[in-house]
């Protein structure tokens, strides 16, 4: 067998979640390929790679969804990590990546606990290592004409995670880091944002009118469509001031183009 | 000149993996007298910012750093990531790293990135294969690399030739340093039943830029290498008998799997130095 045969013949075998020491071809396979030692059939020897691949994977999913895995229990985390790698097997040289498809895959299982809170955990894991951004330069701010504000696009830092949730996720996970528990909490829509300054991760509980006027801003709306776009609110235009003014407190806001 | 010669490989004394949890321990409280330099997994650098990225900086201010790859698949028949290389250059280049490891195996296959050290069949056509990706990467690099044996639970049928042959040849002709994982020839000896000193006597001394420790578990019907407790007396022999035939060259203890608190680490670091002391006098 060529060597990128033999290769393609690992990653074939690695990608099945159950043993292979028993299953149809693959001993004779074995047995043409590998050698055996005193203690491992030839197949055998394949099948501690395939067991390993299943415990790494599960477990860095484990490690990125922690709350997940303790709001369904193991066992039923592992047949949800072995369903959702066979749909997104492993394609990033870093396992950091491993998670990317995770919300989404749970969305299909009609309880959004599950994908919000997968939502969440991941959010927390793209604050923590975003690119970092200088502050906002409040002398380049002061000096941005009054004109120029209604067409002005606010960069948001990098880091800054903008999450819709059915559930109130982002307490379920701070109940599991807690208590080391998680159990099913009531749906309650939130409007949550999760952020980092400095090194250091924060979460807020934004209201609806201002997380849907950040949110059209991240997508990157002027400041005048975004505010446009919201329904008629009484006293608006400073709320936006105050808001505006609570998010650069924040460190939220990068810098200002116009 | 030899290898380490001609690229000035640093003897670096003893080191130890550099893990978050022990980040408070190395640097805000000075690490210890016993750990001379930091091993960094490479790909755990390779994100946008934030806490790895600020560690990493603090850590080089005092420290020299060696990064040390998982993922980069030498071996494998997949072409070789570009983008990979370009964050790999851009880390050496900011850490300014003496070299580079690496492991001497594949982690690609069919389009999947399968997150292990996979064992190479030791063919001729596997060291004509990767002679010249190693070269390559070498080139993009623009800094020595090393190449480590890798510990294996399977053997093919198909091999030619013993491991520290086939590691030697690649070597050579690729012109890359090797690091000599001690702990990992150990394993790899019980499960395939080898002579584990005759791998140390055989693998060119003047290429070792690096020896590796750790400890490993025993599964029952073979060796898993873990990372996950104290280097075994079998290894430290092992040690001693590659310090003899080698000379000075920079050690590190790999701990990555039920990591200790950082004073057990060290101490373990200060055992290896007194093994080195001892293989050296």
């Amino acid at each position: 067998m060529k060597l990128g045969e033999l290769q393609n013949m690992f990653a074939e075998a690695l990608v099945r979640p159950q043993s292979i020491a028993h299953d149809g071809e693959w001993p004779a396979r074995g047995n043409r390929e590998f050698t055996g030692s005193s203690r491992l059939t030839p197949i055998g020897q394949l099948d501690v790679y395939r067991e390993q691949f299943w415990l790494r994977h599960v477990a860095c999913l484990a490690e990125d969804f922690p709350t997940v895995q303790a709001l369904v229990g193991e066992e039923t985390f592992a047949a949800l990590v072995a369903e959702y790698l066979g749909l997104h097997p492993p394609v990033h040289f870093m396992l950091r990546h491993l998670g990317d498809h995770f919300a989404d895959f749970l969305s299909t299982k009609e309880d959004a606990l599950l994908s919000d809170l997968a939502r969440t955990e991941w959010a927390y894991i793209d604050a923590f290592d975003a690119p970092d951004a200088p502050p906002l330069d409040a002398a380049a701010v002061a000096a941005i004409p009054e004109d120029a504000w209604t067409n002005a696009r606010i960069i948001l830092h990098p880091s800054v995670q903008l999450l819709r949730l059915t559930y109130p996720a982002h307490t379920l996970r701070q109940q599991f880091r807690e208590t080391k528990t998680a159990t099913r909490i009531t749906a309650i829509p939130s409007n949550v944002i999760i952020y980092r300054r400095g090194l250091l991760l924060y979460t807020e509980q934004l209201d609806p009118l201002a997380f849907e006027l950040l949110d059209r801003l991240a997508q990157g709306e002027t400041l005048g469509a975004a505010g446009d776009a919201l329904p008629p609110t009484p006293d608006l235009e400073s709320k936006i001031g105050v808001w505006f003014a609570h998010w650069a407190s924040l460190s939220l806001i990068a810098r200002i183009e116009t | 000149m030899n290898f380490r010669e001609r690229h000035r490989i640093p003897d670096l004394g003893i080191g130890v993996g550099f893990r978050p949890k022990h980040a408070a321990d190395v640097l805000d409280n000075g690490g210890s007298p016993d750990v001379a330099w930091y091993e960094v997994i490479s790909e755990n650098c390779m994100v946008a910012g934030g806490k790895p990225i600020e560690n990493l900086a603090r850590l080089r201010e005092k420290h020299t750093v060696i990064p040390h790859g998982v993922t980069l698949s030498i071996g494998a028949v997949e072409k070789l990531d570009e983008d990979y290389l370009a964050r790999l250059k851009k880390l050496v280049a900011e850490i300014d790293a003496p070299y580079f490891t690496d492991h001497m195996c594949f982690c690609k296959a069919s389009g999947l990135d399968l997150h292990d050290l996979l064992p190479m069949p030791y063919t001729k056509e596997a060291i004509e294969h990767v002679v010249p990706r190693i070269k390559h990467v070498q080139d993009v690099i623009g800094k020595p690399f090393g190449i480590e044996n890798v510990s294996s639970y399977l053997s093919y049928r198909s091999s030619e030739m013993p491991e520290e042959e086939f590691i030697a040849e690649i070597a050579e002709r690729a012109d890359c340093g090797i690091l000599l994982d001690v702990n990992n020839v150990f394993v790899s000896s019980y499960n395939h039943s080898f002579d584990a000193n005759k791998f140390i006597d055989t693998i060119p001394v003047d290429r070792v830029v690096q020896i590796h420790l750790a400890g490993h578990t025993d599964k029952g019907s073979y060796l898993l290498d873990t990372h996950s407790d104290h280097v075994r007396d079998e290894v430290w022999s092992l040690y001693t008998r590659a310090i003899r035939r080698i000379g000075p060259v920079a050690t590190l203890i790999e701990w990555d799997d039920l990591i200790p608190t950082f004073d057990v680490l060290a101490a373990e670091a200060a055992l290896a130095k007194k093994h080195r002391d001892e293989a050296l006098r």
